[in-house]
């Protein structure tokens, strides 16, 4: 899709959610912006100017009452294997590096051109359309582990990468390695406080950590698989509608 | 030298190539990229020391506990605390947002007392001498509305309102003052607490147990933990309400009926249980009978319901073949349910013999109350708020003559809007201790803000829907952002100014009290390795280690207590469930209401927290406008199009909505998104969409007498 070769690295960081104790409650999303230093949006039901890096969509299977069912679907960035969005960047500002494989965003690089944003096929990238502005002393809860970004760039779900970053140093502390964590010693403000457990997250390559098993379940998909952009969110479901669903199939199309 | 047209060319050629390779260009971008991103007005990231402490949410009716990051002694961010049972590391999005609250623009900075229209700053002394002048008048005819479901501050509130002189305490009506009036007609003891963890197959009448109803995230977690991602669930839970929630969207089967109809589904279970050879030894099985086959039939059902018979056959096999079942009964909005739906579930789990039983229901007993003269739970879940209003709007009780307003906003979270607000205009002297200016505190005369979670002590006792008994405390962990009081303290001090004896200066000494009562408690222990549930399995209970409670309890640990009240007297009630239990039915061009209520847009009292709002999607709120859910058959026999605008009327009022075609809304009925239409706050929450609860009548539930409002029929046009 992107024209780069997909990357291999050792460490893969990803994210397995099940789609089927997934309330749609919207935990994931409060603790994405508060964690990130998303700003509160007055206006926030403009889904095109809001911003909010994990999004939870509601899926339907397109039936009429009483066959009609419903599923919620937590989209944070899929951190492709091949991401359509770091090769369309003209300045580096994106990338796909060694760092377990988590596409980054340098904010002060990004010239705001949205070229990523209309390459992205998961909608995943926001623009900042106004200043962040908190209200009057809120930004006192500010997290420090994250920058402020100014309107006028893009940026994105990077897995919480700071949260990585705090499980190396609290790994070298303990003299561990590092480079070996254990599973659950890094996970993502949405997988930690999700509270219907559907959000799991772990090191894809790490047979010691429990989503190394997970994405091999006959339920787990990847969203548009099919565009070949592999991502590092897999999703898991029992149902099959909402398994064709997040491939995008055509009601005429077969699936065997 | 001239410079011919081939050397020019050259130059410019090697002038492109050479710009092309030099990092100036792209350096310069860089740098210019980095200064236009360098402005004043981007705020900077505080530094310091990073640590964690704990504590309890009160502004999630969860009760879940919280890990609190800080950053230099200033609170950050809200998790999950993983050593509380009510939050195993799982948090709500309203409880996430109890650190960005400190600072919500809605905030009450100071006492305020009405002047004319609008509000006049005065000082904390001013205001307690202006309301012990004037409570110090009403005595006699004081009330008091308390939204606190669980907090010991209502012993406080109550003990201090009997001694002036009550005319009513009341809490806001909640699945807990359903269930107590439903126990209490049924001749039962205790709290009805829900143990989720030990049971495999569910049946949930109506409430929305993975959103508002009871202990949520606990729920969440409990179920969760049965179903681990990827393998073949451990439980079954079957819903039914009018439509696929959010508790539905993940259920394993969903049966649609109205919010009326759920004590019908409920006898026409236990129809196919008797006949399946079901009994009990609890009063009134033998006239439960009688009643049952005389009117819940698989035909009467199917009649009334539209329910086929082999759906609710298979219900009643689920239930009778499981080891461990359970039925859970609530309004699909956690408010107006009567309490014949409550007892016709408990009357399923009686028949099932889940009383008392490990993943069945526990009538929990009540803890102790430490302030002289203070009501217990029991007593202030029995008085019936909104049939008090309405009395009072109509003239038929007389007002009191004051009224203390504790964390609750009667003027928006109760249905009848009008009339709630015509009995609350009749009250001469009003005070709303209330953190936020909500649509009550904007009628009150005083309005003396509450600290909050962050800023005080406070605690959580056993919140509805706990399925064991829990106590968890509230740590303060900076000084009130404004000048706030905790309202425990506020009462405390004037009741030393109207010489009425409470028996302690400050809230946090009837804390210390509380908890040394608590560690006096047989059978109480610390819930560290050893969880409650566990317990109730068959686990010995932890002793409690004597002295070192509060220690325990600051530092984000629970105390619990796995108990139950023996029954003497539970049985069936069946004459007021023949009386309560009547099929709904719509007619003509109207149709059944039937709200839903979502932690992200918040409670009465909080309005909708200001990053919660991102998560509202725009098939719920576009705009200023909310949207109200319907199948396109409804939708087609009401003659409305998909995206159209309608005026909801009902209970003598009108809203207006946007219609959005959902066919997870069962046919007859019109499914409305609660949370919305507040006249008070904040620009997160003020004058975005309508208040649907405005619409709903409120009757009295034959038999019980109770006040109820979960389903009526609205016109729309």
């Amino acid at each position: 899709m992107s024209g780069h070769s997909f990357k291999e690295f050792p460490i893969t960081w990803g994210m397995v959610i099940d789609i089927d104790k997934c309330t749609g409650c919207g935990a994931c999303m409060a603790s994405c912006q508060t964690e990130n230093n998303v700003n509160p949006q007055p206006e926030a039901t403009n889904k095109l100017r809001s911003t909010s890096w994990m999004l939870v969509y509601e899926l339907t299977n397109d039936k009429a009452f009483p066959d009609h069912d419903v599923a919620f679907l937590p989209r944070p960035c899929q951190q492709c294997g091949n991401p359509p969005c770091v090769s369309v960047c003209p300045v580096v500002a994106t990338d796909k590096n060694e760092d377990g494989g988590i596409v980054s965003q340098i904010y002060p690089r990004c010239i705001g051109c949205r070229y990523c944003v209309a390459a992205c096929p998961y909608h995943v990238r926001y623009f900042g359309w106004y200043d962040p502005i908190w209200p009057e002393g809120m930004t006192k809860t500010l997290s420090p582990l994250t920058s402020v970004r100014p309107r006028g760039v893009v940026e994105k779900c990077t897995f919480c990468h700071h949260r990585w970053n705090l499980a190396k140093d609290a790994a070298r502390a303990a003299g561990k390695d590092p480079e070996d964590l254990e599973d659950g010693a890094y996970v993502t403000a949405c997988v930690q406080n999700c509270p219907s457990g559907a959000l799991s997250f772990g090191d894809l390559k790490n047979p010691k950590h429990k989503v190394h098993e997970l994405i091999k379940s006959p339920y787990a998909f990847r969203l548009l698989e099919r565009l070949g952009t592999k991502p590092q969110v897999y999703y898991i479901s029992r149902r099959e509608w909402v398994r064709k669903l997040g491939d995008n199939y055509l009601k005429s199309e077969k699936t065997e | 030298m001239g410079v011919d047209r081939r050397a020019f060319l050259g130059l410019v050629a090697g002038g492109a190539v050479g710009t092309m390779f030099t990092p100036i260009p792209w350096k310069l971008l860089d740098d210019v990229s980095i200064w236009t991103q360098n402005w004043p007005w981007i705020p900077k990231v505080p530094k310091g020391q990073i640590d964690y402490v704990t504590t309890t949410s009160k502004l999630c009716p969860a009760g879940e506990g919280l890990k609190i990051m800080r950053v230099a002694g200033n609170p950050i961010t809200a998790s999950g605390n993983p050593a509380h049972p009510l939050s195993s590391g799982g948090v709500s999005a309203l409880a996430r947002s109890e650190v960005y609250m400190l600072y919500s623009p809605a905030r009450v900075k100071s006492p305020m007392k009405k002047s004319g229209k609008a509000f006049v700053p005065i000082t904390w002394e001013q205001a307690l001498i202006e309301m012990a002048d004037k409570l110090g008048a009403a005595k006699g005819s004081v009330a008091c509305i308390s939204g606190d479901q669980s907090g010991t501050v209502n012993e406080v509130l109550s003990a201090f309102v009997g001694k002036l002189g009550t005319a009513g305490y009341f809490m806001m009506p909640s699945e807990a003052t359903t269930a107590a009036k439903g126990m209490q007609v049924m001749g039962g003891k205790g709290q009805a607490g829900y143990d989720f963890e030990n049971a495999d197959t569910v049946l949930v009448l109506g409430a929305d147990i993975f959103e508002t109803w009871g202990t949520s995230t606990r729920n969440r977690k409990a179920f969760s933990a049965k179903r681990p991602v990827g393998v073949k669930p451990a439980s079954n839970y079957i819903y039914v309400g009018p439509t696929r929630n959010n508790t539905a969207a993940v259920c394993d089967q969903w049966i649609p009926a109205s919010a009326a109809d759920l004590g019908v589904v409920a006898l026409g279970i236990a129809w196919h249980l008797i006949k399946a050879g079901a009994t009990s030894a609890a009063p009134g099985f033998d006239t439960l009978r009688a009643v049952v086959n005389g009117g819940f039939g698989p035909d009467d059902v199917k009649r009334a319901t539209g329910i086929e018979p082999a759906v609710l056959a298979g219900v009643a096999k689920a239930l009778a073949s499981s080891k461990a079942a359970m039925v859970v009964t609530g309004s699909p909005f956690g408010q107006g349910l009567g309490a014949g739906a409550f007892m016709a579930g408990m009357a399923l789990n009686i028949l099932l013999g889940r009383i008392n039983k490990p993943g069945g229901v526990y009538a929990l007993p009540e803890l102790a109350t430490v302030v002289p003269g203070a009501m217990t739970r029991e007593a202030m879940l029995k008085a019936d708020l909104p049939g008090f209003l309405k009395a009072v709007a109509d003239g038929k009780k007389p007002a009191p003559k004051a009224l203390l307003v504790y964390d609750a906003n009667p003027a928006y979270g109760l249905p009848e809007a009008a009339t709630m607000a015509k009995a609350l205009e009749k009250i001469p002297y009003k005070v709303s201790f209330s953190s936020f200016m909500d649509e009550t505190a904007a009628m009150c005369d005083l309005v003396l803000p509450n600290s909050l979670t962050l800023e005080r002590y406070d605690d959580v006792v056993t919140p509805y829907g706990s399925g064991f008994c829990i106590y968890s405390l509230v740590t303060p962990y900076q000084k009130p952002v404004h000048d706030t009081r905790p309202t425990g303290d506020v009462i405390l001090a004037l009741a030393r100014k109207l010489s009425i004896e409470l028996k302690f200066d400050n809230f946090l000494q009837v804390l210390k009290e509380k908890v040394a009562s608590l560690a006096k408690t047989s059978g109480g222990f610390v819930a560290k390795d050893v969880m409650p549930w566990q317990v109730a399995a068959g686990k010995p209970a932890p002793a409690l280690a004597g002295g070192d409670l509060w220690k325990a309890l600051s530092a984000g640990y629970a105390w619990t207590m796995v108990g139950s009240v023996t029954q003497t007297g539970l049985g069936f009630a069946p004459e007021v469930l023949a009386k309560a239990v009547k099929p709904g039915k719509t007619s003509g061009k109207t149709v059944t209401l039937a709200p839903y209520a979502q932690l992200r847009t918040g409670t009465p009292t909080t309005g909708i927290p200001c990053q919660d709002l991102t998560m509202v999607p725009d098939t719920e709120l576009l705009g200023e406008t909310t949207m109200v859910r319907m199948g396109s058959a409804t939708a087609k026999a009401l003659g409305v199009k998909p995206g159209a605008m309608v005026k909801l009327t009902g209970a003598g009022t009108h809203c207006k909505a946007q219609v959005h075609i959902f066919e997870s809304v069962m046919t007859g009925v019109v499914s409305a998104p609660l949370g919305f239409g507040h006249t008070a706050f904040d620009i997160f929450s003020k004058g975005k969409g309508a208040n649907y609860l405005a619409l709903l009548p409120v009757t009295e539930e034959p038999g019980t007498g109770m006040s109820m409002w979960a389903a009526a029929e609205v016109k729309i046009a």
